[in-house]
Order: structure tokens, then sequence, then C-alpha cells
């Protein structure tokens, strides 16, 4: 199944948006509500490494695409790390694991994009440490909660569409 | 061995001479995949922008006809007041018009104003942008000034097909000149967003305020719009200085900060004011992207 | 649960429990040595340490002060301090974009096959083609001219020579700035509202400029913004000698509140330059002006900027000065100066002075040619240097120029022939075509004589013979005695602000005439090796000519004297309520009050009938004295315009002096150049302090 990855993009995009969405609704906080990480946790279990991927890359530029950080900041670490998530599947086998591996995902790739903010905002990164501490505590946090939702819309997209189980150790 | 990690190597290595090829290509090639994935998320902005719209109107609907009459008395009586400050205010323009002839005063620009409503908000602490619903297509153009009444909203940072991205005056990317309420010689100051402390809300400041300068008593200075730097209007409202915070001195000038005169994250429809001549700004922008 | 392979870690035989202790062991030996390494740092060598830290990551920048405000008489500012915007680019971040030119450059190089490349010059050209190009792009914003359409309406004329260097990267600075302070921002252009000279010709212009800049430019990127006070003298040339100009100097005024110096030494210092007064009030009253410095200190980050403000002391604004000038009277007198033209239009250099009889306060003190302050106040340009250098402008003709004062000396010629009493106020002298001195004819300026000439009808037309008379008669040594008496051999203008030995000038302007004034006698004349005194010397000192050397302000400062019946006038510069109208040294004069009041009287009919007509002013009668002296340019004979006197004639309130340097081809003669001068000072003065002149009438011919 070629395409299944970009289905599974766009049924993971509404789930992007609501966290858009939610970050408007807290809009004068500054908070940013940071999913992209935990996108790539179920996918990568099942999909085909291309194909994770690709995945990753549309994610990461989707985030990328309306926000004044340097491109690739985002999307070529999320590759990376979909890269090493499909590799070492083992790692995914159980709820906690992924879990785990949601909110580590999540926290790395938001700690990238706001150095990357940071810098393009001219601003020293040690001056404003306390509000990316805080952001990435957020997206550790936001990572465990919001794979739960993800993995369910995702994993029935990809029984859907026919995926493999992934693999029982 | 996991079957799944062969090529887990050969993997690294092409993500690794991607990288180093991303690098290389030129801004363009970046700047269009950026512009893609922006096309690419356009319509759902534009569904959430009609959505948020439809969820008005239905809170509308359920108002108390009463109510709604009401607050149509109130407007209608609002309504007749404004159009008698038009007639008015078409006269000044005229008179306006006319001594600028005589004195062959410098015209200042003219622009042409294209409103449109806000899809969504975009706040970090190192940005705070909203996401209008006009684009390109509508004759929107980067660095163009956004209003909404006579207050500064701020400026277009990036322009899509049919939707913008709009950097609001506290944010870091801002940066324009104002005068102050109550300085006479209408000396000016430079006005700039900063980036926000944690989870509080972002400010602008306002710099290089002459030492003399004192606020007026009573009520706290506007702060407006120079018009000199040929991107703003004059006599737009920016926003007010934070008495509380009227005190530090720096070298040998004051500095404050700025309370942008509108509620910026609540707003619902602003004004692009897109300039019908090109100023060399604009051309810097452009020739820079295309070089 | 299955058991995954993974679990099974624990070591179950004894080698491997060897191993794993061993692993354990070397764990714990390398924890150890952390630990005990961590404790040694902070427990023992703390103190070192975060001295050290400091020293490296902290800045002390020493921030100089605004000077003081210098206003007028009546609370108008003369100087003021302005915001100015600088652009500076940061040149670490461009070091990227040096590095690409640098090598595009070298390609081109080994591409015309060049036999030796010097990557030195190379790399400076590459840094100069990234800064240019920067500095385009700020050009492009700033000019408005480059875009006809946006200001059609307003055409301006510019020299086209000016921008071509003002836009270019100063290449010698940039290496002094890589040689000196690497780790800083470069300065592309020191001041956006006056970015070339006759760039911004009005202050507006040059606000646009920086507001074009602001909101304009890209907010992002290599080019920053800075701000800082610059001095500013809001009416250009106006007294320009008077109010000097400040230069860049690193010797900041002391700090406000001191930082531990002990301290303060490990720390890197970066010093913003400040500024100093160079000439006129802004240096001689510079301890008054400059206020005290400010400091901050900074944590700084790795690549050397300005981070986190630690502490700091904010600098204190210098005191502010209120001058005796007349804003009006200045401005009226430097425009009436500026009429006075050769053939070829160029102003003739001149100098004007008007002070207040009884307090000797100077109301106007102009001086042409002169210089705009404003294009001195940062790093002054060779050219700048040198136009004002060609012009002669750095003098101040009023207080420093030396001129033989011509027939203005008559009056005290006449007045020490009274106290000799070789003459009195009705003496009538007969008085020829010329007087025979040993074997020179001492010529009138009237080919037939004047006839009989007594004191009056003498100051009125300004009769040469009765002054050789009265000078041979009284002797030269009376002529001195008397000059003396005046105060022509003594420098002007003290300045109490200053004990001696500060550094600071001793006079309320600098240079002002201490050093080259001459009341000749005959020691004098020996000294000079021109041999014995001679009875022709003492007709020409009768008239004001010969050896004699004085300023216009000293002559200003005669005329005041004489109004009020005394010998000298203490002027001063600096207004002051406290004032109480005696001055130093100042004698009677020592005539009967008849000779006085004939003296006053020939000096009134001088400006009613007499060689100062010019200057009449119906409804205001003064006293006035012309002069016309003659000098050597060039070899040729030229003239110098004078006229001194006091207004009003019965009461007077303010005395003046006028010169005005003719050229050889200029027609230069005292009442008929100096006298206009004269009418339009008195006029402003007398508008300014409600005094009511008759309706104008046809000037008398």
């Amino acid at each position: 199944m070629g395409w299944a990855w970009l289905f599974l993009l766009l049924a993971t995009y509404p789930w992007l948006l609501g966290a858009d969405l939610a970050g408007d609704a807290f809009a004068t906080s500054g908070l940013v509500f940071f999913v992209s990480g935990a996108v790539l946790i179920a996918p990568c279990r099942r999909l085909r490494r291309w194909q994770c991927v690709l995945l990753a890359a549309g994610a990461g530029f989707l985030f990328e695409a309306r926000r004044p950080i340097p491109d690739g900041l985002l999307a070529l670490p999320l590759v990376g790390f979909a890269v090493f998530l499909s590799t070492h599947r083992a790692w995914l086998r159980s709820t906690p694991r992924m879990l785990q591996a949601a909110a580590a995902v999540n926290a790395l790739a938001c700690l990238l994009w706001s150095a990357g903010a940071a810098h393009e905002a001219d601003l020293p990164l040690a001056a404003r440490l306390g509000q990316l501490a805080l952001q990435v505590f957020f997206a550790t946090v936001l990572g465990a909660v919001a794979l739960v939702p993800l993995a369910l819309t995702q994993n029935a997209v990809m029984d859907r569409l026919g995926v493999p189980p992934p693999e029982q150790p | 061995m996991d079957q799944n990690r062969q090529g887990a190597r050969a993997s690294y290595v092409a993500l690794a001479v991607f990288v180093a090829g991303w690098i290389l290509l030129p801004s363009g090639v970046r700047r269009l995949n950026r512009e893609a994935f922006a096309e690419f998320q356009a319509p759902a902005l534009h569904l959430l922008g009609r959505s948020r719209d439809l969820a008005t109107y239905w809170e509308k609907r359920s108002r108390d006809a009463e109510e709604l009459s009401a607050a149509g008395r109130d407007l209608a009586r609002i309504n007749a007041g404004l159009e008698l400050k038009l007639k008015m205010l078409e006269d000044v323009r005229r008179e306006n018009i006319r001594l600028r002839e005589i004195t062959r005063y410098q015209a200042s620009p003219e622009y042409l104003t294209v409103v449109a409503r806000v899809a969504t908000r975009e706040s970090a602490s190192w940005w705070q942008r909203i996401v209008i619903r006009k684009g390109r297509n509508d004759g929107i153009r980067p660095g163009a000034p956004v209003v909404f009444g006579d207050a500064v909203v701020g400026r277009v940072a990036a322009v899509h097909l049919s939707t913008s991205e709009v950097d609001l005056v506290t944010s870091p990317g801002f940066r324009c000149t104002a005068y102050l309420e109550g300085d006479e010689l209408n000396r000016i100051v430079l006005v700039n967003g900063v980036a926000a402390a944690s989870l509080g809300s972002a400010k602008a400041r306002v710099s290089v305020i002459p030492h003399d300068y004192t606020m007026p008593a009573g009520q706290p200075a506007r702060v407006t719009t120079t018009g000199m730097g040929g991107v703003f209007p004059s006599g737009l409202t920016l926003g007010t200085l934070d008495g509380a915070a009227y005190a530090t001195q720096v070298g040998n000038f004051k500095e404050s900060l700025l309370v942008p005169s509108r509620d910026l994250y609540n707003l619902q429809e602003v004004s692009v004011l897109v300039p019908l001549k090109q100023n060399p700004g604009e051309a810097l922008m452009q020739a820079d992207q295309f070089q | 649960m299955t058991e995954s392979p993974e679990t099974k870690v624990l070591p179950s035989t004894p080698v491997e429990k060897i191993r794993l202790y061993g692993v354990f062991c070397l764990f714990a030996l390398g924890f150890l040595y952390v630990v005990a390494g961590l404790a040694y740092r902070q427990l023992i060598q703390a103190g070192d340490l975060k001295e050290q830290s400091e020293s490296q990551s902290r800045r002390l920048v020493l921030r100089p002060p605004a000077r003081g405000r210098i206003y007028d008489r009546n609370g108008f500012v003369l100087v003021d301090n302005r915001a100015r915007w600088s652009v500076q680019a940061d040149l670490a971040a461009l070091q990227k974009e040096f590095r690409a030119e640098y090598l595009r450059l070298l390609a081109a190089e080994r591409a015309r096959q060049a036999a030796q490349v010097d990557a030195e010059r190379v790399m400076e050209l590459a840094r100069v083609n990234v800064l240019q190009a920067w500095l385009d792009k700020i050009w492009f914003v700033i000019d408005e001219t480059q875009k006809p359409d946006v200001r059609r309406s307003r055409p301006t004329v510019r020299s086209s020579a000016e921008p071509a260097t003002a836009r270019k990267v100063d290449i010698e600075e940039l290496r002094r700035h890589l040689r000196e302070r690497r780790a800083l921002p470069f300065t592309l252009l020191s001041d956006l509202a006056l970015p070339g000279a006759g760039q911004a010709p009005t202050p507006e212009d040059g606000m646009r400029a920086v507001a074009r800049f602001i909101e304009q430019f890209p907010v992002e990127g290599p080019i920053r913004l800075e701000s800082d006070i610059i001095r500013t003298y809001p009416h250009g040339t106006l007294a320009a000698h008077v109010l000097g100009y400040v230069k860049d100097t690193d010797d900041l005024p002391p700090a406000v509140q001191d930082f531990d110096e002990s301290r303060a030494g490990s720390l890197q210092k970066l010093r913003y330059t400040g500024k100093t007064g160079a000439a006129g009030v802004e240096l001689s009253y510079n301890n008054i002006l400059k206020g005290l410095s400010g400091w901050e200190l900074w944590t700084k980050t790795s690549a050397g900027y300005n981070q986190t403000r630690l502490k700091y002391s904010e600098p204190v604004q210098g005191s502010n000065i209120a001058l005796s000038l007349d804003y009006r009277v200045q401005l009226s007198a430097e425009a009436a100066l500026a009429k006075i033209k050769d053939p070829q239009g160029t102003p003739l250099p001149a100098a004007a002075v008007m002070l207040s009889v009884d307090t000797g306060e100077i109301l106007a003190l102009a001086s042409q040619p002169s210089f705009d302050p404003n294009r001195l106040a940062g790093r002054i340009s060779q050219a700048d240097y040198d136009e004002v250098e060609k012009k002669g402008a750095w003098l101040n003709r009023a207080t420093q120029g030396l001129y033989p004062p011509g027939s203005t000396f008559k009056v005290i010629t006449a007045i020490a022939g009274m106290r000799r009493k070789v003459v009195d106020w009705d003496d009538i002298l007969e008085c020829g075509a010329f007087l025979r001195v040993g074997d020179h004819d001492f010529p009138e300026h009237e080919p037939v004589g004047y006839g009989d000439v007594d004191l009056d009808k003498m100051l009125a037309v300004s009769c040469n013979v009765w002054n050789y008379q009265v000078g041979l008669r009284a002797g030269s040594d009376a002529l001195a005695a008397e000059s003396r008496r005046f105060g022509l051999d003594s420098p002007l203008l003290d300045n109490p602000a200053h004990a001696e030995g500060d550094g600071q000038p001793l006079t309320e302007l600098p240079f002002a005439a201490s050093r080259g004034l001459v009341v000749p006698d005959r020691e004098y004349k020996l000294r000079i090796k021109a041999g014995p005194w001679t009875d022709g010397d003492t007709a020409n000192f009768s008239i004001g000519q010969g050896y004699l050397l004085t300023t216009p302000l000293h002559m200003a400062c005669v005329a005041a004297s004489l109004a009020r019946g005394e010998t000298r006038t203490t002027p001063s510069i600096i207004h002051d309520v406290s004032r109480d109208g005696t001055h130093r040294g100042a004698a009677p004069i020592g005539l009967s009050r008849v000779q006085l009041e004939a003296l006053r009287g020939g000096m009134v009919r001088c400006v009613e009938e007499g060689t100062a007509r010019s200057a009449r002013l119906p409804g205001l009668p003064f006293a006035g004295k012309t002069g016309t002296a003659e000098y050597f340019k060039k070899g040729q004979v030229a003239h110098l315009a004078w006229m001194i006197g006091y207004a009003p004639a019965d009461n007077p309130s303010v005395a003046f002096a006028v010169l005005v340097e003719g050229q050889l081809d200029t027609d230069t003669w005292g009442g008929k150049t100096a006298g206009p001068v004269v009418r339009e000072m008195l006029e402003s003065w007398a508008a300014v302090n409600g005094v009511r002149l008759a309706p104008a009438e046809p000037p008398a011919r």
C-alpha cells in the first residue's frame, strides 16, 4: 500500500489542526500545543521505513509552514526519528514503551524547533531558558497524552488500508 | 537481527546526504517547499475560519429577538453619528488636499484597503502572528500594515495564495517609529516587539524616549505612528505607554512598554492597507527572494 | 507476558560476575573522580573560578553622559542634544557572506591567472564588497531622491560629488576597526539623520530617513540599529564661534558611582566614545557642560555580544549654561554681515559685537565667515576641515582678530589730549590738507583740508590733522598710557569657572586675544628691531594706525566705557542676573563734565551728519565713530571698515563695534560699509527691547 503514508497524514492532519486550535485558544499564554512528534509513534510500528520517512517529513513541514522557524529544522530531525523508530520497532512493542517514546520524541522535536525559533528571533537562548524549559515540559506531557487518540485514529486507518499489524516479538 | 534494521545505516547516510543537500539548496527551493505546505493547509484554515463565523452566526441566532432589536437600535444610532462625522471628514479631506497642493507638501502614500477575517492565531513566546483569510489573490503584499479601526494590529509577514500571516505589534519581527503624546517637539521613538517571558503576555517595547519627556498627567500617553517611514499612515494608534514601566533609563534615553490598543488576540476582522506604490523596503524584500 | 531476551541481563556465571564487579568498580572510580573534582572546584577553587568566569563573561560598558544645554539670555535653546541613529553591521554574522565573496573573488583571480594572489588583500576586498552591498541597500531604502514618484513636488539641489564619498565603505576605517575592535559591530552609517553632507537638507528630512530605515529595512539580519545622543546646533552656523563644537574623546568624565576598580581591572572594558568641547563655550565651560558618565555591567554571549545588564549606574547630564547672547540680535548681526560682499559675491571677512553698557554682557558676537558646528560634531571629515580652513573660518574675528583700529582710536587721542591739557573741547585747530612731520607729509583724507576744526567737528568728520597735532603735543607716551588705561593691552573674557591649571582655557572663549595685542611705545619698537621711535610714529599712532593692534571686542568695550564715563568694561559671554554693573579696573574717565559731554556730542553728530550718516536711525539718536584703517594684503593697501559707538545717546544701554576686512578689489569705507550693519543690529535690539523707532523715512543722502 504505497500511498498509506499520505492517507495517514491526511487522517492525522485534523489532530494537528486541533492542536493549533487549542494553541489559538491559549494564545495569550504563548504556549504552543505541539504534537508533531507523537504523530510518528504508531505508524513507525507498522509502516515501511520510507513511508515513515515521508510521513515524518510531511508532519514536520506542515508545522513549519506557518511559523517563522528555519526551513527543515523540525522536519529533518523528525525524519531522523522516523528512521530510528522504524529501525528499532522492538522498542515500541508495548503501550508504556510507546508512551515513553511519544513523550521523548515530542520533547526532543519541541526542543529543536524552540531553539531554532529563539535563534531566528535573534534572542539569546539563555535569556529565554525558562520559556524553553516550560515549552519542552509541556510538549513531553502533551506527547504522551495525545498519543492515545492519535494512535487509535492512525491504527484504525492503517487497518482499513490493510497495513500489516506490527510483528509480535 | 530484526529484518527491519537492514539498511538502517543506509537510511541514516541518505538522511545526512539529504540534510547537506538541503542546506546547499538555493533558498528558492526551500521557500517553494514551505509555500506548498502552507497552501496545503490553506483550505483547512479557511474552513476553520468559516466554522468560526458559523459558530458566531448561530450564537447570534440564539439571541432573543428583543436583545437583537435593542442592539440594532444602538447600532443605528452609532451609525447616524458616524455618517455625520464622515460628512465632516469629507470636507476636511478636500481642504487637506487643497492645502497640500498650495504648499506642495508631500502627499502621504495611498493605500488600498483589503478587509480580511482572522482565521487563526499563532503564538509562541518568540512570535505572535495571526493568519488572515486573504492572500496574494486579493492583492495583499508582504510588509503591508494591518489595522483595525485606527489601531495598528501589525504587518503582513508572509503572503500565500489565499491566506496571509500577520506579525502582531508585539512580535519581535515588528518595528516602527512613533510619536508620544505630550511631546511637543515630535521626536520619534522606536517601537518593537519583544519576546514574552514565560506564560506572560507579549509586550512591545518603546525605546529611545528623550530624557526630558514627561507623560501627560492624568491619562496614559498615546503612542501613534509617525507616517514618516513610508509604511504606516500617520496618526494611527499603536497603544499607550505602560505607566508602571515608565521609568527605566537606558543610557541617555528612557524605555517603556507599550500596551497594545486592542486585545490583539480577540480580533475577528482586520484591514490590510496595501500601498498603491511599492516602497523600497518591499522592493528589497522581493529582490532578496529572487536572488 | 513472556520473558523477553533482553531481560536476561543478570550475570549467571562467576566469570561474568567478576566482569560485572570490575565494571562497577570502574564506574565507581569514575564517579568518585567526578565527585572529588566537583568538590574541589566548588569548595576550594570557587572564588578564583568565579572571578575568572566573571571576567570572561562580563563586560563593563562606560556610557558617556549627555552634555548640558546652552541657552541664550532669554532661555532660547542654542545648543541641544538629539538622538543619533546609527547603522552597524554585525561582522560575526556576516562571516559566511565574507567567506562566499572571498571564494568568488579568489576564483575570479585564478581565472585571470594572476601570478600571485594576495589572500589578505582579496579577503579585505571581499569584506568591503559585502559591506558595500549592504550599504547600498540601506541607501536604497533611506534615499528618497532615487524614487522620483515619491517626492516629485519638492526638488532639492544637491551636489553630485557628495554622495559618491558618503556612500562608500570607508576602507581605512574598516582596517582600523578590524585591528582594534574586531568583536564589535562595524558602523556603516554613523548618523542616519545626516547621512551625507547635504543629504538631509532639513531636520525633518533627516527624521524621515531614520523612519524609513526603521520601518522598511528588514529587522532580522546582520544590520543593526543603534541609538545614542549627539550634540546638535539647531541654528546651524549661528554664533558658531561663540558656541564652538564638540569632538570625540576617549577620556570620559568621571563615573557617577564608582565601580570597584580592583575588580574592574579584570573585566573587559568597553568605552563608548564620548564628546568633549573643542572650541568656543563648549570648550571653555566643558567642566560644567560635560556631566557624569554612567556604567553598565553586562554578561556577554560567547560571540562577544552584550546579553544581560547586571548592574548599572546611569549617566547624569551635564549642567546647562545660559549665555548672555540675545538670539534675535545675534541673528540680525549675522544677517547684516552676510550682506557685505566682494564683487564675486563672497561675503567679506567681518566681525560685529554688541554688549550691554551696564553689565558688559555680550548680546551679539558674530564673526564671518563661519562654520556649521553640526558638521564638526562627529568625526570631522577632511573635506569639511579643509573647507573651513580655506575660508579662514576658524578665526573668531571679534575676539581673536587683531587689527589697527583706525579712526575709531581718535576718541582716545582726544581724551589723552584733554587729560594732558594740550587741547580743550572748545579749542579750534587749523587743519590743512596735510601736516608735515619730520620729512613726511601726513595727509588729510579730505584733499582740501577741513580748515578750523574743534573737537565736535573732528569727531563728526574724522579729521586726521587735528589728531596729528594733538598726538604730537601730548606725546606717544601719553597715547600709549591712555590706551592701556582703556585696557587695549589687557586680555578680556576672564573665565572664573576654571581654576588655573586644570587644562581648561582661562578665558570664556578659548584663545580670546591674550597675545598679540599691541600698544606700541619706544621699547616696543626697539624690541621688534624697527629702529628708534619717531614723531611720524606718534602721528600714525594718533589716528590708530601703525603698530597698534586690537580686537573688535576691545573697541566695543572702549565704547561701553565711554558711555558710562569710565575706563574699563569687563565683558562676559555668560548671562548672570546678579551682575551689578561694576567693572574690574574701571576708573572715572578723568575728564570734566563739559569735556565728556563735548566728546559724546561729537560722536552723536558723527551719526547725525558726519561719517556715520549711513547708520542713522530715525527716532533713536546714538553715538558713533567710524574708522577706515589701512592694512597690507599681499603687499598692497586694503582697507578695514570700522564703526564703534553706543545707543541710545542720552541713556546708553548697548555699545557696539563692527569691523569689515576690505579686500583689494572692494570699496570699503568705515561708515559706508560698517554703518548699515550697526543700523540693523540696533533696529533688532530696539525691536527686542520695545524701543519705538520713528517711521522709516527715505535714507539721508
